[in-house]
């Protein structure tokens, strides 16, 4: 067979790492993306990328690094590939250094160190407050030099469809919509790279940006990809409360000594503080969400009784806060229009990161044969819940194995995918133009956008701090009714050019299949572990649930059919996870 | 904002195109008001209910968001005559009507998307990337001094949203001028000590086609740049370094 | 042209200050003396007539760049969007003011030029005399005097934007301080230009 050739869809930094590793290896790589590259949700992460370099005389280590991501995720991630993703840090740090991140420094002008929740080291490498927006770049820099080179084509503004999949579950190319002339084709690949990021969206309002529908990983599931750990959804503790989304506000500031308090008996309570005296204000995300949830839901000790709390850097020397969190103070100053300088923020938990995604194995390919995924679409490093500034680090780790990978697997092939028949992909793509034409034709009385809002106020409101058995099984019901009030959506626009109404539609599908997997993986899982919280099943149960939650897709009942997997935790023994003293 | 004083609903007025050569027209929305909305929110609330203020039913006006918190760049409109991030135009800050508009530097996809591809195509022109020599770990980057990384790291900022160069009278259909933004890039991978390594290649693409001759010193870009990117010193540096640029080229350097 | 761009673009601003703006501080103060008499003013002009190789010096140091700069100028006028509409900055309002300076100036050098240069090839001695009946019409004096302040704004906005795209300054503190003293010059230029043109009437 020839070079072969590679489909990468998702143009964030797991994306976009995926196709330089790819390009670098000489193989030619078609990246879709919905929107131009830059614009990802990868701009958004705030805070930094952890790696152990050890600058500081603290001693860490890579080990240091798995111990605390392990310990941090609740002992259900599979321990071997965290380990390689630790190893991996310090150099990751230094590529993206090379590439030009404009990365923070100490006076001597080498890279800067901040500390994060969840661990004792500085570990995390920033660049201001917008780390995430600086690798994108970074990458996307790199990418754009292949495309120069003629190895990467980019097909922005195109959204996958779905994967073509043959009878021997063998993944040979997408089908993809144009979203200007919304044309329906069909692309052939020896090797796909699903990298398309998390699902938010289905929550309605949250942090991720509005391209976070998790539909491309909703679709790979229907069509029989396992999705795993679907349960485990990060609540980060502190956003803006919004109109149209929430708004982040890293972790960095409380690694820069940022100090979360309310009022308790007319004074000042420092909350974490008291409760977590080890981490205080750096307890990880699941401990932070589930105290400022209790304080203000059950104790009625929120701002003004309302469910926020304070969020304080005031005491903090203003040009530090500018040179090292400048991005949240411009996001905090311009939404709310209050100087975060002068007063305290108010922030309230919002739904942040998917731990769980498309089941991969050690090599980043899901259970479909050359069908990869790598990035927030996968389930791989993060187990229970994620550490802070971890994500930036799987992410492009992700991208560098599933790349590589990717590469040796069609090398393997010794049959092209432009060998295949085409009959294969003549069905997908008239399977796909079928579909899209009973969308266009949708003329009933519902509206998308609504059916949207209201999954995502159910899905928001019981499957996200505190779970119970009894609203769990209701929402799920909820939202059967919802699939099948969507078959009466009217579609609005029957423009046959840019009609977002009509994908979005389609996107809405998956979003519901998804919320089911979540939902009912919650339900199943009578225990709490990390980001799931079942105050019916308070504690941990590694006897029955030391295992990745794998669900499958059941076309009958049109819902998920769940397996379970024992966790290799060959390299650290579980311990109970208590961050009220040290591990 | 007292309580009386809070308007019921807000009106919106959107120009509209249905494609690429389909002339535009305006409609006129009307959505309930809710204390800190922004025009995202007001554009959610229309597509939820895709009816005119005068009540006939409507196709749901097309537009570009994603982050909505000011660093994806894709929310450039005009709004109320300004270009800017339609995230962070707070309702309540804006004179109403609001009157939207597509950014007509770039030509219309539809109703306020626009095709902004020649601003990614400039970055290619310019180079605007470290020519590093592969990802494989190659040890520790090149030192530098923080204050040197404070300003670069301002640069570095750009998110291609466009607003400059919509707000550039030189950027228009008449003239193939790049606009400020790519200009920026140059001096901040020049400013790179890897980057340095390609200064003239990239100095030699801004004095090509579409280059930075074109800037005619309006100064608005660096009025409206939503990441406050001080691009009109960026370009005084290049122009500065374009012109010892030149004198390199025609009288000869050290190594020539 | 394409190719070029740079380099034309460059050697225009160049131009418009060596010689043309240089230039026009000499005319000025030749008319300036108009302000001591008739003498002092035929005196002076004569001077100038009198210098050696005057047509060569002519047209080296001011027709032809003063032709390259019209007709590149109009070219790069024509090129702009103009947007002080929404867009009401200072700079923004200098930029559009340059370009409809410099149009306004083409018609009226092109005046100028038939009134006077022409006209003394022809025949007419260019002395006070010729000015005093040329101005006795005040459409012309008012023609004049737009002239005279859009050829010393164009001269010393253009100034700024010569130092600016020159390479000279850079940091915002100095294109600041750089707009201040273009301001102070054409403040003067005008003095000197205006009262020239009133002692003619």
């Amino acid at each position: 067979m020839g070079k072969g050739k590679i489909i990468i869809v998702g143009g964030g930094l797991a994306g976009l790492m995926s196709a330089i590793k790819a390009a670098e290896a000489g193989v030619e790589v078609d990246l879709f993306s919905v929107v131009p590259v830059k614009r990802s949700h990868s701009v958004c992460a705030q805070g930094g990328i952890n790696g152990a370099v050890n600058t500081k005389g603290e001693g860490d280590s890579p080990w240091e690094h798995l111990d605390d991501t392990i310990y941090g995720g609740d002992f259900l991630a599979n321990q071997p590939p965290v380990k390689a993703m630790c190893e991996a840090a310090p150099g990751i740090i230094h590529l993206l250094d090379r590439m030009g991140v404009m990365f923070n420094r100490t006076p001597e002008g080498l890279l800067d160190f901040r500390q994060f929740g969840g661990t004792k080291y500085h570990r995390t490498a920033y660049a201001g407050a917008t780390t995430g927006q600086q690798l994108l770049y970074a990458l996307d820099e790199q990418v754009r030099r292949q495309e120069v080179n003629g190895l990467v084509h980019k097909h922005e503004y195109e959204e996958f469809l779905s994967a073509v999949i043959d009878d021997d579950k063998v993944c040979h190319g997408i089908v993809v919509q144009d979203l200007k002339s919304m044309e329906i084709q069909v692309y052939r690949a020896d090797a796909v790279i699903v990298a398309s990021g998390g699902l938010g969206m289905i929550y309605g309002k949250s942090t991720n940006s509005m391209i976070n529908t998790g539909s491309a990983a909703g679709e790979l599931y229907q069509q029989g990809a396992y999705f795993a750990n679907g349960e485990f959804i990060q609540i980060h503790p502190t956003a803006i409360p919004g109109e149209d989304k929430l708004r982040l506000m890293s972790e960095s500031a409380r690694g820069e000594g940022g100090r979360l308090w309310t009022y308790k008996n007319g004074k000042p309570w420092y909350f974490l503080e008291e409760m977590y005296p080890a981490y205080g204000n750096l307890v990880p995300r699941d401990v932070a969400t589930r105290a400022i949830f209790d304080i203000c839901v059950n104790q009625h000790l929120g701002i003004n009784g309302e469910n926020m709390v304070y969020l304080d850097l005031s005491h903090k020397d203003p040009h530090e806060l500018d040179v090292k969190l400048g991005g949240i103070i411009d996001i905090y100053e311009k939404f709310v229009g209050e100087d975060p300088h002068k007063v305290p923020m108010k922030v309230f938990p919002a739904v942040h990161y998917s731990m769980g995604g498309l089941w991969v194995d050690f090599d980043q390919m899901t259970n479909i044969k050359g069908l990869f995924a790598c990035g927030e679409c996968d389930y791989q490093y993060h187990g229970a819940n994620r550490l802070g500034a971890n994500s930036l680090l799987s992410a492009i780790y992700g991208g560098m194995v599933a790349g590589p990978n990717a590469v040796r697997y069609l090398k393997g092939l010794d049959k092209s995918s432009e060998e295949e028949s085409s009959a294969l992909f003549d069905d997908a793509r008239e399977r796909e133009k079928e579909r899209y034409r009973r969308i266009t034709e949708m003329d009933g009385d519902e509206n998308a956008y609504v059916l949207h809002k209201e999954l995502g106020e159910w899905m928001t409101k019981y499957v996200t701090v505190v779970r119970e058995n009894k609203t769990l099984l209701a929402t799920d019901q909820h939202i059967q009714e919802l699939m099948e009030r969507y078959k009466h959506i009217n579609i609005n626009d029957t423009s046959k050019w840019s009609n977002s109404g009509a994908s979005f539609t389609r996107q809405l599908w998956n979003m519901m299949e998804l919320a089911r997997v979540i939902t009912l993986g919650a339900y199943n899982r009578n225990e709490s572990r990390g980001a799931h919280y079942k105050p019916e099943f308070p504690e941990r149960n590694d006897e029955d649930w030391l295992k990745t939650t794998k669900a499958k897709y059941n076309p009958d009942t049109n819902g998920p059919d769940f397996e379970y997997e024992p966790v290799d935790i060959s390299l650290i023994k579980p311990r109970k996870r208590d961050y009220t003293h040290d591990k | 904002m007292s309580e009386e004083s809070r308007p019921k609903s807000i009106q919106l007025i959107i120009t509209r195109q249905d494609g690429p050569d389909a002339p535009p027209y305006k409609e006129t929305f009307e959505v309930p008001y809710r204390p800190n909305m922004n025009v995202i929110s007001a554009l959610m609330a229309i597509r939820r209910n895709p009816v005119t203020a005068g009540g006939k039913k409507t196709s749901p006006p097309q537009w570009e968001m994603n982050c909505l918190e000011e660093v994806c760049g894709a929310c450039s409109m005009v709004i109320n005559g300004r270009p800017r991030q339609a995230c962070t135009a707070l309702i309540d800050k804006l004179e109403k009507p609001i009157r939207l508009e597509p950014m007509g530097t770039f030509p219309i996809v539809r109703d306020l998307i626009v095709d902004r591809s020649r601003m990614f195509d400039a970055l290619k022109q310019v180079k605007a990337w470290i020519p590093i020599d592969g990802t494989y770990d190659l040890g520790p980057g090149p030192r530098m001094a923080e204050s040197k990384r404070q300003w670069a790291y301002e640069l570095s900022k750009c998110m291609t949203c466009g607003v400059c160069l919509e707000a550039c009278p030189n950027v228009n259909s008449k003239s193939d001028f790049m606009g400020p933004a790519p200009l920026s890039q140059v001096r901040l991978f020049n400013a790179h000590p890897t980057g340095a390594m390609n200064k003239a290649e990239r100095l030699h693409a801004i004095m090509g086609p579409g280059g930075i001759a074109g800037c005619g010193n309006s100064q608005n870009c660096v009025q409206v740049c939503p990441k406050g990117i001080p691009l009109t010193t960026s370009i005084a540096v290049l122009n500065r370094a374009t012109v010892g640029q030149s004198f390199r080229d025609f009288f000869g350097s050290d190594n020539m | 042209m394409e190719d070029h761009e740079y380099g034309l673009h460059r050697l225009h601003s160049l131009l418009g200050v060596i010689p043309i703006g240089l230039f026009l501080i000499v005319h000025l103060t030749v008319n300036y003396q108009a302000t001591k008499g008739a003498d002092a003013f035929n005196h002076a002009a004569s001077a100038m007539e009198s210098l050696p190789y005057l047509l060569f010096l002519e047209l080296i140091m001011i027709y032809l760049p003063i032709l390259f700069h019209a007709v590149f100028g109009v070219y790069i006028a024509f090129t702009a969007k103009n947007n002080v509409g929404n867009f009401s900055f200072f700079r923004n309002w200098m930029f559009v003011f340059q370009r409809f300076s410099g149009l306004f100036l083409v018609i009226f050098l092109a005046w100028h030029l038939w009134q006077t240069r022409i006209a003394m090839a022809l025949g007419t001695p260019l002395n006070y005399e010729l000015m005093v009946h040329a101005l006795s019409n005040p459409g012309i004096v008012i023609f004049y005097l737009v002239g005279i302040l859009c050829a010393v704004y164009h001269f010393s906005n253009g100034l700024w934007a010569f130092c600016v795209h020159w390479g000279i300054l850079v940091s915002p503190k100095s294109q600041r301080i750089g707009t201040y003293v273009s301001l102070v010059i054409f403040v003067l230029l005008s003095y000197v230009g205006i009262r020239a043109l009133f002692a003619f009437i």
